[in-house]
């Protein structure tokens, strides 16, 4: 089979980290430096919410005209509404990646693992040949399966459950969601994230974000734990009786 | 082909001088050495592995009001339990140490006021008298130093300088250092603990503290206290068992360290971690508390 690989992707990046078996070695801690979690797209800042230029290429994210009503809404409701934060759910891909905590990345020859500390979420992308399974059903993580295009991972991941948004803006997709991500050792400190966004049912056609992911170099930088769940349960029902108490 | 594979082992282990497979297995962490090896030349212990007998199954204990462990709201059903084992192999494994085996009567050293304090939390839990008595598991808590489960595979990977234990059940990840680093400061508190790992030959030792006070140890033991720190010894003794150990102090509840075996036992080759979902599914508070997850009271 004759894969296109881009010619930048081709260069061996000099200087980074390998593996024994020459792959770039992306084990370590990781974490964006933007505002991509709160807002996609370029917004401005408001309570809780750092202002930020967006990392959609070509700036607007393009949905169908039958399908803004939705993300206005979600918009309109956000505080309330937004399954990661008001619920604490699995984030989905590809918003664990830039969710504002840090992630591991646990790679051997077979598997590349994801640990986000956010809900001690993880998702595991398998390396080894082996093809999205058929007839499961969606997973909040998707299932993802990647392969090495030269020094470049690239994920291709399905199966991933309409009820999380891709920001707290309220941008969302269907159940076709299929993402295709891309992360590239540009130096030893920096993996160039990139994410093809396709879903069929929501925009009018394929569109693409990209950031850098940098990598958390104190000496005793660790995963610890964000158990949001925890935290929205104690505020939620910390003070209420239980249905039937005395 | 799993027949053989174990017959294999089974040889080889006799082949050095033992005198029966069971007798082997029961003192393999002397005699077995793993002939796979990571590059940094510990044993190779990466892969899919099913967790057994790790329960704080105490004598005496007081009865539950909850049930058993996981009895209720498993999410699928597992693909794992058609392992590699045949009968023959379950038997040989279930003759060895499961679950606490110091004090061997399984009678917990406890301080005398820490256990009618539990006995009295449990009265308070079904039907719950406030969040605060809601089942751990129940609030898909992470599962704290026990109550990982046995129905669902684990996953090691290592890597120069940490230790990874994968859990399929509650997505749970322990990334354990075993560079020399120290353990985190002293206020940061976690449902999993703070942990360190070091070899000594070829056991991987782990030290865990910083845990938080908000996991069980079991049915019947609802909590444990900030002081825990537990000792688990990870050491295999054939190509598809590691033996594990768990020290447990808890110097507010227990007068004694208690230690506890089990095993992990190799998974079927071509078996995957799968998506464990647990609050984002969940109507559990929404049943006691009578609202949902986005709703307000």
């Amino acid at each position: 089979m004759l894969v296109t690989v881009p010619a930048w992707a081709q260069a061996p990046a000099r200087g980074i980290p390998r593996m024994p078996d020459g792959k770039p070695d992306l084990n370590g801690l990781w974490q964006v430096l933007n505002t991509a979690s709160w807002d996609l797209e370029d917004h401005n800042g408001a309570l809780h919410v750092p202002a930020g230029q967006g990392v959609v290429e070509g700036g607007e994210i393009p949905y169908q005209a039958s399908a803004l009503g939705k993300k206005k809404e979600n918009f309109q409701r956000r505080e309330t509404n937004d399954p990661a934060e008001a619920a604490c759910y699995m984030p989905g891909i590809p918003r664990a990646t830039y969710m504002p905590f840090p992630f591991e990345i646990i790679q051997n020859p077979k598997l590349v693992a994801m640990s986000y500390e956010f809900g001690h979420t993880r998702r595991t992308i398998f390396t080894d040949g082996t093809p999205h399974p058929s007839g499961f059903p969606d997973f909040w993580m998707g299932d993802s399966r990647g392969r090495w295009e030269g020094d470049t991972l690239v994920v291709d991941v399905t199966n991933l459950d309409d009820r999380t948004w891709l920001d707290h803006a309220g941008n969302y997709h269907s159940d076709a969601l299929h993402v295709v991500e891309r992360y590239t050792l540009t130096d030893p400190d920096h993996v160039l994230y990139e994410a093809t966004i396709e879903d069929p049912k929501v925009f009018t056609r394929t569109w693409k974000i990209s950031m850098p992911l940098y990598r958390r170099l104190e000496k005793n930088a660790k995963i610890l734990e964000y158990d949001c769940v925890q935290y929205i349960q104690d505020q939620k029902y910390g003070n209420a009786k239980p249905v039937g108490a005395k | 082909m799993r027949r053989i594979f174990f017959s294999i082992a089974a040889a080889s282990i006799l082949a050095t001088g033992s005198l029966s497979l069971l007798q082997a297995q029961e003192t393999a962490p002397k005699t077995y050495l793993a002939k796979a090896r990571t590059a940094d030349g510990h044993p190779d212990m990466q892969g899919m592995w099913a967790r057994r007998g790790v329960q704080m199954a105490e004598a005496n204990a007081p009865k539950s009001p909850l049930g058993e462990f996981g009895a209720t709201g498993q999410p699928y059903p597992t693909v794992f339990n058609t392992g590699v084992f045949t009968e023959q192999d379950r038997s040989a494994l279930a003759s060895r140490p499961a679950g606490i085996v110091d004090p061997a009567n399984r009678v917990l050293p406890w301080r005398p006021e820490a256990d009618a304090a539990r006995r009295e939390f449990l009265s308070h839990m079904i039907p719950p008298a406030s969040l605060k008595y809601v089942e751990a598991a129940a609030r898909c808590t992470q599962p704290g130093p026990l109550q990982g489960d046995d129905r669902h595979p684990y996953q090691i990977v290592q890597r120069p300088g940490s230790f990874v234990l994968m859990y399929e059940y509650s997505h749970v990840t322990r990334m354990i250092p075993t560079d020399g680093r120290p353990h985190v400061g002293p206020n940061i508190r976690l449902y999993m603990g703070d942990s360190v790992g070091h070899w000594e030959g070829d056991t991987l030792v782990v030290d865990t503290t910083n845990f938080n006070d908000e996991t069980a140890f079991s049915q019947t033991i609802p909590y444990h206290s900030e002081a825990l720190h537990t000792t688990e010894r990870f050491t295999m003794s054939s190509p598809y068992i590691i033996d594990y150990q768990i020290t447990i102090e808890d110097p507010k509840l227990f007068t004694a360290p208690v230690r506890i075996e089990g095993n992990f036992v190799a998974a079927a080759k071509g078996s995957e971690l799968m998506e464990f979902a647990c609050a984002e599914g969940s109507q559990t508070l929404a049943n006691i508390f009578g609202f949902g997850a986005f709703e307000a009271q």
